[in-house]
Order: structure tokens, then sequence, then C-alpha cells
């Protein structure tokens, strides 16, 4: 009979149980936020997306907001303005 | 520790051999890619009894996965390092560092910049484990040294998740990430030891962690002052293309120098203190130059600097002199080393405790 050897996982546990927040049927009618990490060509991204969200999925408004800087989360104070203002928030790199 | 104390990580029955150890370990990516000491329950066990804590007691969340980093986990990864258990102190020590916010992790982990945390041990406990900081002290050849940097680098790829272009999105990383870590040459530093300078008594053991780019090596094999020395240093300190300098509020740099530098510069009356002032007032680049490259444009400066008008104006690499951290590591030889930082963490230093 083969040998065998036990061993640990060395992968930590999360607590937290969902990290994806389920999805919006329809964009009608939505305010959508962006978080900018400032990173260069971000705002003109922000600012082409604002335009087509609005245009072809009918999108009511766009609230654009940046971090301190590309390397630092988003503030606790800024989350909570997004989570409270937003109904969907897409956070991006423009690198 | 008692062998009643309780265990929580999952187990994992594979056959008994290196090969299909091996290969379990990579293909569940819990491994650096190098061969791996197995995590058994009795080697486990051996690792957590060199320190007084709670297996289960979690130093905090570790990002990007937000995993907690508890004891048990960490000597988990010890052992797969390789680590011997009086090593395990240490590396409790420096994930404590890390996760202390200052060194701003998960900037550290996910970053496209290719930072690696150096750790650098000081004192007692140094000696005691064996660390090497003499010739080739960054490079191998060293158990404590090699296990040490390794299991770091173990843990933040299983406890905080951080794959390479997944979590980890360093676009070229560096080798300094396989292991990266080194401690000070105490016995030919002319001044007082770094953990000293940074405000730990001589009879503390620490850990420093500083979110590090690789070496970069200083070459004078002309220079006997000081000024000649640290003129070398400040123009290896100062690249365009260096990370440091563009986040001013959490920019530093290590200068590692090595100790006939370190002779010659204190032969010329210099203390730490005067190393730090003279590379800070050195350590510059014009305003006309910083414009073609680096992260200007979305960098963060303070109100004054932003304000400069003339292009022929230097500008420094660190808000003040204590930004420049000095130590002195390695063999004989005329070179020094300079480590600049990711600029977007600060070194934070943690006691040893057993």
């Amino acid at each position: 009979m083969e040998r065998t050897i036990r061993v640990l996982s060395p992968v930590g546990d999360t607590q937290v149980k969902t990290l994806a927040a389920p999805p919006l049927p329809s964009l009608q009618g939505k305010t959508v936020g962006f978080i900018d990490n400032r990173k260069t060509n971000f705002e003109h991204l922000v600012g082409l997306l604002a335009r087509t969200l609005k245009e072809q999925h009918g999108v009511a408004e766009v609230i654009h907001r940046q971090k301190a800087h590309a390397a630092v989360g988003a503030t606790p104070e800024l989350l909570a303005e997004m989570a409270r203002t937003c109904d969907l928030v897409i956070t991006g790199s423009g690198d | 520790m008692s062998p009643e104390v309780r265990l929580a990580s999952k187990t994992v029955d594979l056959p008994d051999t290196p090969e299909a150890i091996d290969a379990y370990f990579v293909e569940h990516k819990w491994s650096d890619g190098l061969p791996v000491v197995p995590p058994t329950e009795a080697r486990v066990r051996d690792m957590l009894a060199a320190i007084r804590r709670d297996p289960q007691e979690s130093l905090g969340d570790m990002p990007p996965g937000w995993r907690a980093a508890t004891i048990e986990k960490l000597a988990i990864n010890a052992v797969m390092a390789g680590c011997l258990s009086s090593y395990f102190p240490v590396i409790v020590a420096a994930v404590e560092a890390m996760l202390d916010p200052a060194f701003n992790l998960y900037g550290v982990q996910a970053t496209t910049h290719p930072v690696a945390p150096l750790l650098i041990v000081g004192g007692d406990y140094a000696r005691t484990i064996g660390m090497h900081w003499g010739s080739g002290c960054f490079g191998p050849g060293h158990r404590a040294n090699a296990t040490i940097g390794r299991a770091l680098r173990m843990i933040l790829l299983n406890v905080g998740g951080a794959w390479p272009g997944h979590g980890d999105m360093a676009t070229q990383g560096q080798p300094s990430k396989y292991s990266y870590a080194v401690a000070e040459n105490e016995p030919d530093t002319p001044w007082e030891p770094l953990r000293v300078a940074l405000g730990f008594r001589p009879e503390d053991s620490t850990v420093t962690v500083f979110g590090a780019e690789g070496p970069h090596n200083v070459n004078d094999h002309v220079s006997t002052t000081a000024a000649g020395i640290l003129t070398n240093c400040c123009s290896v300190m100062t690249t365009l293309g260096s990370n440091v300098g563009w986040y001013m509020s959490q920019s530093q740099a290590l200068l590692v120098l090595g100790p006939e530098h370190a002779a010659t510069i204190a032969r010329s009356g210099f203390s730490r203190r005067d190393v730090q002032e003279f590379c800070f007032n050195h350590a510059r680049m014009a305003l006309r130059e910083l414009r073609l490259g680096g992260m200007y444009g979305i960098h963060e400066w303070p109100a004054w600097m932003n304000a400069i008008q003339d292009e022929d104006v230097r500008l420094p690499i660190v808000l003040s002199p204590e930004d420049i951290l000095v130590m002195v590591a390695g063999g004989p030889g005329k070179h020094s080393a300079v480590v600049p930082n990711c600029t977007f963490s600060r070194t934070v230093t943690r006691r040893i405790t057993i």
C-alpha cells in the first residue's frame, strides 16, 4: 500500500463570504459612480463611459470621485458616500 | 505547545514522495515554485512552540485577499519555507510590522511596481539565529536569511493571496520577491545601530520592514572622503525612473553602506545625521528633468514644491533627512547599495518577542 503524508493547508481563511454584489437587472434611471485611481487618462475613460451609459443605457446620473493617489485604498468616507448615493460603483485604473 | 491545542487548518493526505508533494503544492498554487518542506502537524507544532501565542490569534486580515493572518497559518508557511523554529519570532514580528497601516501592505501587494518587503533584523536575536550581515549579505548561502525571507513571501502568497497577475499586479516583479532578509552589520557600524536611530533601545532585537526595490549598487573605488562616497550614493539615489519622490509624504530611501565606505565616511567626521543631511541636500533633480518621466502629472507633492516655477530648481526625493535611512551591511570591498522604496509605504519596526 502506498505510504501517505498528511499536510496542513497554508492558505488563509477569509471571514467575508461574499465579495461580489448582486447584478442590477437594468441600468435605467440608476446612478453610477466611478472611483478614479488618479492615474493618467482615467478621467478621459470616465467621460467616455459616462456618455455611453447615459445615451445608450438610460443611466440617470454619473458621479466621479478620486482617491488620494493610485497606491492607497479609497477612504471609508468616500466608500460611505458612494454606497449612499450610487446604485452601482465602478473602480478603475487608467494606466 | 501542548498537543491538546487545536489546529484549525484543513488537511490533505498525499503520497509521501517529494515529487507528489511538490506537484500538489504547485498545482494548487500553494508554493513559490520551489520545493517545500511538507507542513505536517508535528512540524507545525514544533514551529508554534517557539512562541507563546494562541495559534488561532489573528494579527489582522492580510490584503489583497483579506484573509486572517493567524499564528497557525504563519507557522505552516514558515515550515514550508524551511525555517527553524527559532526563526519564527522574527516572522511574527515582521508580519505585525507589515500589517501596520503605515506600511500600506495593500499597495505593496497589489501594485504594478516591483516592490518587495525587505526585512532588516537587528540586535542580539539576529546573532542568536545566525542571520548574516557580512559578504554577500543580500545573496544566497545562509539559512536564516534565505528561509525567513522566503517564509514572508509564502505568507504574502498564501495568506494575503497576492498571486502574480492576480492580486499581485507587478509588471515584472523582481528576484527579491523570492526572499529578501538581511541583518545589520553592527560590529562594523561606526554609529548607533539602525534600530536605536529609529527609537528602540540597544538591548532590543527588532525587525524593520521596508517596501523596497532590489539593492542598486554604488561602486566607488576612487573617493577617500565622505563627500566623495556620498556624492556617488546620491547619484544612484537620483534617477528619473525611480519611484522615490512621487508620493512625497511616503517616499523614503535606504542607504546600505558597505563597511569600508562607512569607515571612510566616519573618518571624515560624519555622524549618521550628517550622512542623512548630505544625502537630503544632494540627492536632488531639477524640475526640468522631473517633468520628463516617472509619475510627473499624477504626483503628490507638498504645496511648496508644486509652486516652484524655476525649471532649474533641484527638488528633493524625500521630505526630510530622516526619510533617508542609513545602515551598514556587507563585507570587504568598495561597494554600497541604495534601496529605493516604492513611494507609497513607510518603514515600520517591531520588537521581536518570544
